[in-house]
């Protein structure tokens, strides 16, 4: 932009400035990877290397860790059932939330706004604060301790900003290009599916990336409604595991790591989408 | 680009379609398996808050099994914290186990007043053979009936590091004051004489439990403050507080961030000397490092030759939800659960003190010495007669204790916090 | 023509409602039944009498509720006001510079925006390891010859809260950083070159030019700052516990509600008329916020 111009003018107090708030930036990396990195040669010592040599490397890393963890205690199918979770739970918020913004975007009737305002009103209602009545709704339903019961309720969770994000992405589409599928026989579903969706593509992949990393972080929900500990999730998994074995710091960190490195891991092959995801909903 | 996208959406409604079809089939299996087990077998749904007895609790429900080949117990174990969320949403939610672990005292009342648990003197006759004290933690303040079969008693004491005492050539204290001086020896020795922090409020509870008594006057006390004819502000009970704070010297450092695990691990890790706890404690200690030594005293006390009294109370119990569709093999497994195969899987499976009256002690020595350190017991304040209402005396004593050993409160404050907290609402206080 | 508005109204329906069924059932009516049950007395699980605003009127007045109520209010506040003030400012100085391109900046941006993705519960537990006495960062203290500043960093009443929120910076500043940063960059380039060229300075140029134009953006992340304090819960159940302990020292509106609408082991009994109260004050702080947020947005894009 306007650097270039910038450091030709730059004075010494400036260049100090600069200097001081790139010191501030670099020590804001380090305090970022560091406890990472801390919590990864922790799993791999004894919990009493941990205490006698917080900051040492492993004398003899022990990997035996990350296979108990995984296996034993279940890592994997918390996995595999935040993976599930997340999934379905997305896949309804895209298609029930492009639905209803093609629904409120592309239509002109008196009750339009009214629909608007009431998916709207839970954009950003604490949802927890009204756990017992949901908990009362799940039971009646039927789905207590089911995938199912979670996946509905991170669906209500996600169509709110979805439908705010999409309805007004897709009310900036060209009338012209709807017209001219109508009058090539396109009826109204053809409509959303072949003409507005494509163009909604980036939006759309910006609204998965908002609504999955809550999803999959989430804890209060899962907690709750997710008793058997084949259907837990990760940050639940995580939970029970460090009431179990809150004294073995060297099988806590290895949870720690299973729990966080996939993340960082994915992120660092696809941060580019992340970082538009995340910010894209508080922007717009 | 539109064909790859009606493939990502294929294959995303394919994986929705499995889960929903998975989960259906899950259903409508299980729904089969119960309607062909009621012709067989009557299954009954059992919830514990103990994770780490799941195996235990197997081996227990093998021998019923056997015993009884119509009924099928299902074990299902949550975690201690969430225990309360869970089974309070579930039961109010309609349904819920058929049996399950259920709180003593306050924590019963909440069940049993909302109609959540039945009144067990005429399904599980046995009870009438419990202790007193057993069946008053299982019993409800409001109508006097028993909800539920008492498992196991708690006892709180001082363990120590047998190893250690050998090495510094310590005696087992009986008054406060020797007490002090073995903690002095062990911090003279270089040791971390007590393993005690303060930052998960309960531990302090406990702590108040395990040396209060003795200096507070024991049963006197508690007969008299549960009448409303003394209250917290009496002088013994300010000492008796006062005397907690004597300790702070041999805590860890920087003990208000030391949390209970942090406590057990030190001890375990034979890093301390003295760990003031209960007596669920010893299962833990031994099964974490089978090469500790440890044993331990009652809360010592404020004179030589006076009795040393122990804080003791009623664990928990086992409750039916009488809105069972099987009463009548819920009955059966509860009596099972009243008698001794039972009371014996207790001691020796998870060295609890059980309340199954009558159990064979010999085989395990712990339980033998906890039983012998009842003889002085008293129940433990704040949890037998002040845990019915909003605010609990526990809820008081605990944040008023971390104030006084952050050096936040004195003695008299927190006895002053306590009292008026519970004066709000406990009527033998407001005359 | 009738038979095309029905076609439509099916169409419309078709594509609105089962969203609307969803949020409907799993949003709209379980608010409303929180708002109803607090209306309520109740006796231990079941519902008894109907109060009216009996539950609310003992939050704000009843013993022990006003002082519960109150202190972990205060705690929110504590959360909002330091969050507002280092959060948030660091953000938008972490935003500016990104916006710079200094050096690094590619880099940077990314690195920052790592935490945000990270579970609370995984970031609690993480850091509840490194702050016990025996942890991480007193041996860091004592490394550097600081040994005299080791605390009890979650046990302690002055700082327990501070420590939990400074957690909660460390996984969240890159989020207000790069919503800063993509704010300065839609700020149109010809308007800082004609500043530029006039010689201004970058303090005037930030503040007069660069700021006024971000402003949507601060009202959208101080409207986020106001909702994520009043919601804070798991930031202090896995650090410090539900009995935000030490003596309530780290207690917040979101431990208080769940203490009281499900009971705790120590706390006693549930108290659902007196939780769903707590639950819809929660809602109405997070509502009016968001409405006000609303309407200062609209204002100020009419203004510019």
């Amino acid at each position: 932009m306007t650097t270039d111009l910038r450091y030709q003018r730059g004075r010494l107090l400036r260049n100090t400035l600069i200097l001081l708030f790139q010191t501030a930036m670099i020590i804001y990396v380090v305090l970022i990877f560091y406890p990472l990195f801390n919590m990864v040669i922790s799993s791999l010592k004894s919990t009493r290397e941990i205490f006698q040599d917080p900051f040492g490397l492993p004398k003899a890393p022990r990997l035996a860790n990350f296979r108990v963890v995984w296996v034993d205690k279940g890592f994997g199918i918390y996995f595999m059932n935040s993976f599930i979770v997340t999934a379905v739970s997305m896949v309804f918020v895209v298609l029930f939330g492009s639905m209803a913004s093609f629904g409120i975007s592309r239509y002109a009737y008196k009750a339009r706004t009214l629909v608007y305002m009431l998916f709207l009103s839970g954009i950003m209602l604490p949802l927890k604060a009204a756990i017992i009545p949901l908990f009362i709704l799940i039971k009646n339903l039927g789905l207590m301790d089911r995938q199912l019961s979670v996946i509905l309720i991170f669906l209500a969770m996600g169509l709110p900003s979805t439908v705010f994000i999409l309805s007004a992405f897709m009310k900036g589409i060209p009338r012209d290009l709807e017209y001219a599928a109508r009058i090539d026989g396109c009826n109204d579903w053809m409509v959303y599916r072949m003409v507005i969706m494509p163009i909604t593509a980036p939006a759309i992949a910006l609204v998965t990336i908002y609504n999955a990393v809550p999803i999959w972080n989430d804890f209060f929900f899962p907690l709750v409604f997710l008793q058997s500990n084949r259907l837990k999730t990760v940050p639940v998994g995580l939970s029970s595991f460090f009431g179990q074995h809150s004294t073995d710091w060297s099988l806590l960190f290895t949870g720690l790591s299973i729990a966080i490195l996939p993340m960082l891991i994915l992120y660092l092959f696809m941060s580019r989408y992340f970082i538009r995801g995340m910010t894209a909903g508080a922007i717009k | 680009m539109s064909i790859k996208k009606i493939l990502l959406i294929g294959i995303g409604l394919l994986v929705a379609a499995t889960v929903f079809a998975a989960g259906g089939k899950d259903q409508s299996g299980a729904s089969t398996a119960e309607t062909s087990a009621q012709m067989k077998q009557a299954v009954v749904n059992f919830w514990t808050w103990r994770p780490e007895d799941v195996e235990g609790y197997d081996k227990l429900i093998a021998i019923f099994e056997s015993q009884n080949p119509g009924i099928k117990i299902v074990q299902t174990a949550h975690k201690n914290t969430e225990y309360n969320t869970i089974l309070s949403a579930a039961l109010s939610g309609g349904s819920g186990p058929d049996v399950f672990q259920s709180r003593a005292y306050g924590g019963l009342e909440t069940f049993a007043q909302s109609g959540y648990m039945e009144p067990l003197e005429t399904w599980v006759p046995e009870l009438k053979d419990f202790s007193p004290a057993s069946r008053r933690g299982a019993s409800s303040i409001k109508d006097g009936k028993i909800y539920g079969v008492p498992f196991a008693s708690q006892t709180l004491f001082v363990y120590f590091n047998q190893a250690m005492y050998t090495k510094l050539g310590l005696k087992v204290p009986q008054t406060w004051d020797q007490f002090l001086a073995n903690l002095q020896a062990m911090k003279a020795a270089g040791i971390q004489p007590l393993a005690n922090g303060g930052k998960d409020g309960w531990t302090l509870e406990v702590l108040l439990g395990a040396i209060a008594p003795n200096f507070y006057g024991a049963n006197d006390f508690f007969d008299a403050v549960v009448k409303g004819q003394t209250n917290f502000k009496d002088p013994r009970f300010v000492e008796s507080i006062r005397k907690l704070g004597e300790l702070k010297p041999f805590m860890p450092d920087l003990f208000m961030g030391t949390s209970y695990t942090d406590m057990q691990s030190s001890f375990i890790n034979e890093q301390a000397g003295h760990f003031i706890g209960g007596s669920f404690e010893a299962g833990y200690f031994s099964k974490q490092n089978p090469d500790l030594k440890f044993d331990f005293f009652p809360g010592p006390a404020a004179k030589a030759g006076a009795p040393n009294y122990v804080s003791t109370y009623a664990d928990g119990n086992f409750s039916m939800n009488p809105t069972s569709a099987n009463k009548e093999e819920v009955a059966k497994f509860l009596r099972f659960l009243a008698g001794k195969t039972t009371g014996d899987l207790f001691i020796n499976e998870f060295k609890q003190v059980s309340s199954v009256p009558g159990v064979d002690t010999s085989r395990s020595p712990f339980i033998a010495k906890v039983l012998q350190v009842q003889q002085y017991n008293t129940p433990y304040v704040f949890l037998v007669g002040f845990r019915y209402q909003q605010p609990t005396g526990s809820v008081l004593a605990q944040a008023a204790l971390q104030g006084m050993m952050a050096g936040k409160l004195s003695a008299e404050e927190v006895c002053q916090q306590i009292q008026e907290g519970i004066a709000s609402y406990y009527e033998p206080f407001r005359k | 023509m009738m038979k095309t508005d029905v076609r439509k109204g099916l169409w419309i329906s078709f594509f609105v409602l089962p969203g609307l069924l969803v949020v409907t059932l799993f949003i709209l009516l379980p608010l409303f039944m929180s708002l109803f049950n607090s209306l309520f007395s109740w006796n231990q699980l079941l519902r008894g009498a109907f109060v009216g605003l009996e539950n609310f009127r003992k939050i704000f007045s009843g013993y022990p509720y006003r002082e519960r109520f109150l202190n972990a209010l205060g705690n929110n506040a504590k959360w909002f006001l330091l969050t507002m003030l280092i959060q948030n400012t660091i953000g938008i100085l972490f935003g500016y510079l990104l916006s710079r391109r200094l050096p690094g900046h590619g880099f940077f941006k990314r690195i920052f925006f790592i935490p945000v993705l990270f579970s609370i519960v995984a970031v609690g537990f993480l850091w509840g390891l490194y702050l016990k006495p025996t942890g991480l960062v007193n041996a860091a203290l004592r490394l550097m010859g600081l040994g005299a500043y080791a605390r009890a960093w979650l046990g302690q009443e002055e700082i327990a809260t501070l420590s939990i929120i400074a957690v909660n910076i460390w996984r969240w500043v890159g989020f207000p950083s790069l919503v800063f940063l993509a704010a300065v960059d839609a700020v149109p380039a010809d308007c800082l070159e004609a500043a530029y060229l006039d010689g201004v300075g970058e303090w005037t140029l930030f503040w007069r030019i660069v700021f006024p134009l971000i402003i949507p953006s601060v009202t959208v992340i101080s409207v986020l700052t106001i909702i994520g304090s009043l919601n804070v819960f798991e930031q202090v159940y896995t650090m410090t516990g539900l009995d935000g302990s030490p003596n309530f020292s780290t207690d917040t509106i979101g431990t208080l509600f769940y203490r009281t609408a499900f009971g705790s082991v120590d706390s006693g009994n549930p108290e659902i008329g007196i939780g769903s109260a707590i639950g819809v004050i929660i809602y109405s702080l997070t509502f009016i916020a968001s409405i006000v947020s609303i309407i200062s947005t609209r204002s100020r894009e009419v203004e510019l």
